[in-house]
């Protein structure tokens, strides 16, 4: 399987990169570690007449703490620096557990933090080569038009599989984006569309800049659980996130959520809510489990059958609220 | 003599510096001027006629020099000359999706890939089959029409008196197993590049070299001599190293041929390297299999009685399917002592990928069965598990109830050994909640007794050449593919010759070169090219003696050949340090001067030695023995016994071998209760390789032959859906990482078997098969769970323990019932056919309402 013919286009600075992307729009594609966008390009799930490789953009790159505003990561910076980054082993203790889980340690030295949070969307009858979708027939997110896991609807469902953003979600984090149009700053809760084909609220000419981690969220407690077969290299198949804000033993503050099983990570709504005030136990865990089982929508877009994934959000989520209370 | 001096040490494969460094060429390493890149085109339909083909568009695109189609190459083959069911590329039919087609070879990958789209193809589907049992009842539309009920072949086995045994048994065991695809997943995909010279009196294509990944270059030679009606000694076939194999490279693959039929079209070399997706589809992995087993036992657990019948989805081709079969029912002997023995076995095609050869060819599914039913039985009539196995051993030598001979048996040491490292009889029943031990046992054959093309030539054919400069240059067909044949056929020369390691040189696997060998695969290659390399070297070994005994004024018996130097017995030369207890040994036989034996040395050496000589360097020994013999060549060849040849029942041809290797382990496991996800800390694993040559290589073939029973065990499952393959590749194919990979304690024991080459047997397969079992026999210890479908990944352990504990169901298995399986399981989700793709045929398994509307109903 080759990888289709595109240009390559190599901006050093930030501003060169948007003045690119604006001059392409539509035909070019961002690459940062290329560990997602490549072997869908081999797929030919993409053919980009232009590539736009971020990696030259060196400041993209790093990770800083900004006195009394928390941390801020480049998006460029590769997912082992983050693992290895002390400040977020100390302080953000959910990502740090998130990010050692995604793929493997080569994996994670190429592959980047704002290319787990862009990744594309997963589905069993999509990550494919052309052969085999044409031997299935093409579904509504590349080239046709139905679902072949839900064929009823006109709706797709493939499974955002990023570990790193539930995480992020529980830490409150914003992402910073910038376009030939200038600089905005986004809730990452808001960056996602609950949609397997729009997934992102990202117009094709805007670049992820930085994700901020805020000052507020640090010191909480955090727990990542996800379900793979393999001890590594896998996707999630689930996955769950809770931080929690201790005050003694009392929930102060809480989030929860979730990944792998919805078009979008999705926090948990009103598990705050349910924890906070309260000292948790097993009958609280198991109840802010239930509402995770109810937020997640798997269908059969991965391995595993879509019960079991969602029985192990119920799991893992409860497991998760006791990891982190005590 | 057990006083080697190469032989049982552990010695780095001699090719290693190449494989660790990456300067060791693999196939698709190889370049050659004016090379061109094939690529294949697939059918998109499990099963179609094709109407039409219309190339033009491809050979029309602007750097394409060749596009072929079946009808360059019709002539079917296959791996047995009972299944010629293939061609290189489709004829008139395709019968799986990703059936070879066509082929374009073309200056670059990326235009040989755009020339295939313009290929134009007319099918008309036709109704496919899928699942075996279905696919049994088929009247019409045959896969093909010479294989009434798409069966490629039934055997219907009947050994003793089974109905006798079960009326004598105190207890009786039934229950169906189903074991799921698996497939090799060898780090190499296959590759090929073909060459044709042309023939300098007619300006012609002429000879024909082949580079490419295979087990069996003699065979690959064959089948090309077939399809190209070319003389076989028209064909020169070269194996590089193979970067693994498994079975998966132990046939022709279409790939191979294709590569030879576009270098013909293309008058240019073209070569080609599967996808990685291309792997899983050319396939010939482990078929899916049913397996209903029935086990009639005595209070104490002796066996009276079996009766198994086992149903294998071989795919759309036969492959080694009939062999694969056979083996299923055969080696349900040879490992305990069953007086009676029922089977019925049927090889199903369907339209999928074609089922080959696979490590532990044709046991695995079975042993799997079987070893879980041991278990079982043990349980029901409240014995150990060890005890029933050990009740049940043979007592050779001996020939069991389906003809095979048994002559060393390491199996009760092995036993022994797994018991007492894992703790077995203080521990088991002693853990803590969840945790669980499990045993099984396995054996494997050293080799076919039988070769797949019925014939009395040898199976394995060494030659060796020594030259002046002490060189040992031996030529060998064995291939080594990984698993250390070049180092085994190394050692066994370097030993007999007393030589060092270093001077050996193994030119292997090249059919212009090497004589004949038939492979590497069911584990023949140490036994039997060992066996012909031994041979050879003791023939090459008798005329250095000879001349060195003249030289030394000494009978040739005691000339001793040792740490690279040629003693005479009893002389100790001073500034040596001789560890060969008989160089010290004195021994009583008249010595002294033989009459009128005056050496015909080399000048140089009759000048600088006055007089017999007490001892001299290998080259010394090796310029007198072609000095007084004109050359220093020998020969080896080895066929198998006619003892061990098996019985004359039909079919009886597989499952005999020279000898058996054995296995026995204990697994510890741990179930996490709510979730069904399993760990498996640590594996003891005994096995009996009669002598190990190379005890390092020893402990790899049993720990990669462990870990891939751990993957078929816990994770890997090709998993289907109406024919189309739902993970064809590394990421949804899941072979274990390093992560879960758990302590594996190898153990090696030596039986020493009478006929191998210094006693030794398999230790490349006969390993596997235990592990799955011994798996499921420690979950159950475990949990209390019986899992009778594999693998054994964590939903299905959860729904059998949610149902054990009688907790609200949650439909988790796509409605098959690990514990208690009845069918395949596909999976989920619909394959309409409505939308922008192809039209199936309105028969088609995956169109039918009923079924469509099931999986709606169950998912909306
Ligand atoms: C075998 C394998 C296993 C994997 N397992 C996991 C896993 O377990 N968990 C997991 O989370 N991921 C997994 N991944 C996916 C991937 O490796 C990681 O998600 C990685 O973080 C992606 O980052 P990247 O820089 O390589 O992304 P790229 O491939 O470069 O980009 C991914 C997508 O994001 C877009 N993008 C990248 N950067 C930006 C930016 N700054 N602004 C806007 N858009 C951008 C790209 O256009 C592309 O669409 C796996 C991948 C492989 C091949
Ligand atoms: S969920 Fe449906 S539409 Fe989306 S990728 Fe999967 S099959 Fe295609």
């Amino acid at each position: 399987m080759s990888l289709p013919s595109f240009q390559l286009l190599r901006p050093k600075t930030i501003a060169e990169a948007v003045a690119l992307l604006a001059e392409h729009d539509r035909e070019v594609k961002i690459v940062a570690g290329g560990t997602d966008l490549l072997p869908s390009m081999k797929q030919k799930l993409f053919t980009p007449p232009y590539v736009l490789d971020l990696r030259g953009v060196s400041e993209l790159r790093g990770i800083r703490d900004v006195a009394g505003q928390g941390v801020e990561i480049g998006a460029l910076t590769t997912l082992s620096a983050i693992e290895h980054a002390s400040i977020i082993r100390k302080d953000y203790s959910v990502l740090y557990e998130a990010v050692r889980t995604v793929a493997s340690p080569v994996l994670r030295n190429m592959g980047t933090l704002g290319g787990n949070v862009c990744l594309d969307t997963r589905c069993l009858w999509y990550n494919q080569s052309l052969l085999w979708r044409k031997s299935c027939g093409f579904c509504l997110k590349k080239d046709g038009d139905l679902c072949h896991v839900a064929p009823g609807g006109k709706f797709c469902w493939a499974a955002f599989s990023g570990d790193t953003p539930p995480a992020l979600l529980c830490l409150g984090a914003e992402i910073e984006i910038v376009s030939s149009h200038g600089v905005r700053r986004t809730p990452l809760s808001e960056f996602y569309v609950n949609d397997g084909i729009v997934r992102l609220r990202l117009a094709p000419n805007e670049i992820v800049t930085r994700v901020f981690l805020p000052a507020s969220a640090a010191g909480w407690r955090g727990s990542y659980h996800k379900l793979r077969i393999r001890g590594s290299i896998d996707y999630p198949l689930a996955g769950v996130a809770v931080a929690l804000k201790m005050n003694q033993d009392r929930v102060a503050d809480a989030r929860v959520a979730i990944t792998a099983v919805n078009p979008a990570p999705h926090l948990v709504k009103d598990a705050d809510a349910q924890l906070i005030g309260l000292a948790p136990d097993e009958g609280l865990a198991e109840r802010i489990g239930e509402m995770a089982a109810r937020t997640a929508k798997p269908l059969t877009t991965s391995a595993l059958t879509p019960e079991y994934r969602r029985e192990m959000v119920r799991v893992f989520t409860k497991r998760a609220v006791v990891a982190c209370a005590n | 003599m057990t006083d080697f001096s190469i032989i049982g040490k552990p010695i780095a494969m001699v090719d290693a510096a190449g494989k660790t460094t990456g300067a060791g060429k693999y196939a698709d390493d190889f370049k050659l001027p004016g090379m061109l890149i094939g690529k294949i085109l697939h059918s998109p339909y499990p099963h179609a006629r094709i109407k039409s083909i219309d190339t033009s568009g491809a050979k029309a695109l602007d750097g394409v020099v060749a596009v072929i189609t079946g009808e360059d190459a019709p002539n079917p083959y296959g791996i047995l000359p009972v299944g010629h069911d293939e061609t290189a590329l489709a004829v008139g039919k395709v019968r799986y999706v990703g059936d070879h087609v066509a082929c374009v070879a073309a200056i670059s990958e990326e235009i040989a890939e755009r020339a295939l789209e313009l290929i134009e193809i007319d099918y008309e589907p036709l109704p496919a089959w899928f699942d075996p049992e279905q696919s049994m009842k088929a009247e019409i539309d045959l896969i093909h029409e010479n294989r009434p009920h798409n069966i490629e072949k039934d055997y219907h086995h009947v050994f003793g008196d089974p109905d006798k045994g079960f009326a004598d048994a105190d207890y009786v065991h039934e229950a169906r197993y189903i074991a799921n695809e698996v497939t090799h997943a060898a780090m190499e995909p296959h590759c090929t590049l073909a060459n044709f010279e042309l023939d300098p009196h007619t300006g012609k294509l002429g000879r024909l070299t082949v580079w490419s990944s295979t087990q069996v270059p003699y065979y690959l030679q064959h089948k090309l001599s077939l399809v190209l009606e070319m003389p076989m000694s028209q064909i020169r076939v070269i194996k590089p190293l193979v970067g693994g194999g498994f079975g998966g490279k132990s046939e022709i693959i279409p790939l191979e041929i294709i590569a030879a039929v576009a270098a013909r079209a293309a008058k240019a070399p073209v070569k080609i390297t599967y996808t990685r997706e291309e792997v899983f589809w050319a396939h010939r992995g482990r078929p899916r299999t049913i397996i209903d087993l029935k086990t009639g036992v005595k209070n104490d657990g002796r066996v009276t009685s079996v009766a198994c019948k086992v149903i294998q989805d071989g795919g759309a081709y036969c492959s080694y399917g009939v062999v694969t079969i056979l083996y299923s029912g055969a080696l349900l002997g040879a490992l305990y002592d069953i007086p009676n023995i029922r089977y019925d076995g049927y090889r199903v095609l369907t339209n999928k990928p074609a089922c080959g050869a696979m490590r532990g060819h044709g046991t695995v599914n079975v042993r799997f069965a079987f070893e879980s039913q041991m278990d079982e039985i043990a349980a029901k009539l409240n014995l150990d598990p060890a005890a029933v196995r050990r009740i049940n051993l043979l007592k050779p030598p001996t020939v069991t109830v389906n003809g095979l001979r048994v002559l060393s048996y390491g199996l009760p040491e092995c036993i022994d050994q797994v018991i007492t490292r894992s703790g077995w009889l203080e521990r088991k029943g002693k853990l803590p909640k969840g945790h669980g031990l499990g045993m099984a046992c396995s054996h494997y054959v050293s080799g076919a007794a039988n070769s797949i093309i019925r014939s009395d030539m040898p199976h394995s054919t060494v030659n060796i050449k020594i030259d002046r400069d002490g060189g040992v240059v031996v030529y060998t067909g064995a291939s080594e593919i990984g698993q250390g044949s070049d180092t085994m056929t190394a050692q066994v020369v370097a030993e007999v010759l007393g030589c060092d390691l270093a001077r050996v040189k193994v030119i292997a696997a090249d059919t212009d070169l090497t004589p004949i060998d038939l492979g590497s695969y069911s584990s023949r290659v140490t036994f039997m090219a060992g066996n012909a390399a031994l041979r050879a070297a003791e023939e090459v070994k008798k005329n250095i003696v000879s001349a060195a005994a003249k030289r030394m004024n000494c009978p040739p018996e005691d000339v001793i050949m040792r740490n690279d130097h040629v003693y005479k017995r009893g002389v100790v030369p001073g500034d040596h340090d001789p560890t060969a207890a008989e160089i010290l040994e004195e021994k009583d036989a008249p010595r002294g001067r033989v009459d009128g034996q005056i050496l015909r040395g080399s000048v140089l050496q009759t000048r600088k030695e006055e007089g017999p000589k007490q001892h001299m360097s290998f080259e010394e020994a090796v310029v007198s023995a072609i000095d007084f013999h004109g050359a220093l060549t020998g020969t080896g060849s080895y066929a198998p016994p006619a003892e061990a040849r098996g019985g004359k029942h039909k079919g009886g041809g597989v499952g005999p071998s020279p000898a058996y290797s054995y296995s026995a382990q204990v697994a510890e496991v741990s179930v996490d209760e709510e979730t069904g996800e399993v760990r498996v800390h640590k594996i003891w694993a005994a096995h009996d390789c009669g002598r190990a040559l190379n005890p390092v290589a020893v402990e790899g073939q049993v720990i990669g032959s462990v870990w891939m029973g751990l993957g078929q065990a816990l994770e890997e499952e090709m998993v289907w859906k109406d024919g189309l393959l739902m993970n064809p590749g590394m990421l949804e194919y899941r072979s274990p990482s390093s992560a879960e990979s758990p302590d594996i304690e190898c153990i090696i024991v030596e039986s020493i078997d009478p006929e191998g080459p210094f006693g030794a047997k398999e230790a490349g397969e006969g390993s596997l098969a235990a592990t799955i079992p011994a798996i499921s026999n420690a979950i159950c210890d475990a949990v209390g769970v019986r899992l009778r479908e594999s693998p054994f990944t964590p939903e299905r352990i959860l729904a059998a323990l949610r149902a054990k504990k009688g907790m609200k169901r949650i439909e988790m298995t796509e409605s098959v019932d690990p514990t208690a399986p009845a069918t395949f399981r596909e999976h989920g989700g619909s394959l309409w056919f409505r939308g922008k793709g192809p039209l199936r045929d309105p028969l088609d398994p995956s169109r039918q309402p009923s079924r469509a509307s099931a999986v709606l109903g169950g998912k909306q």
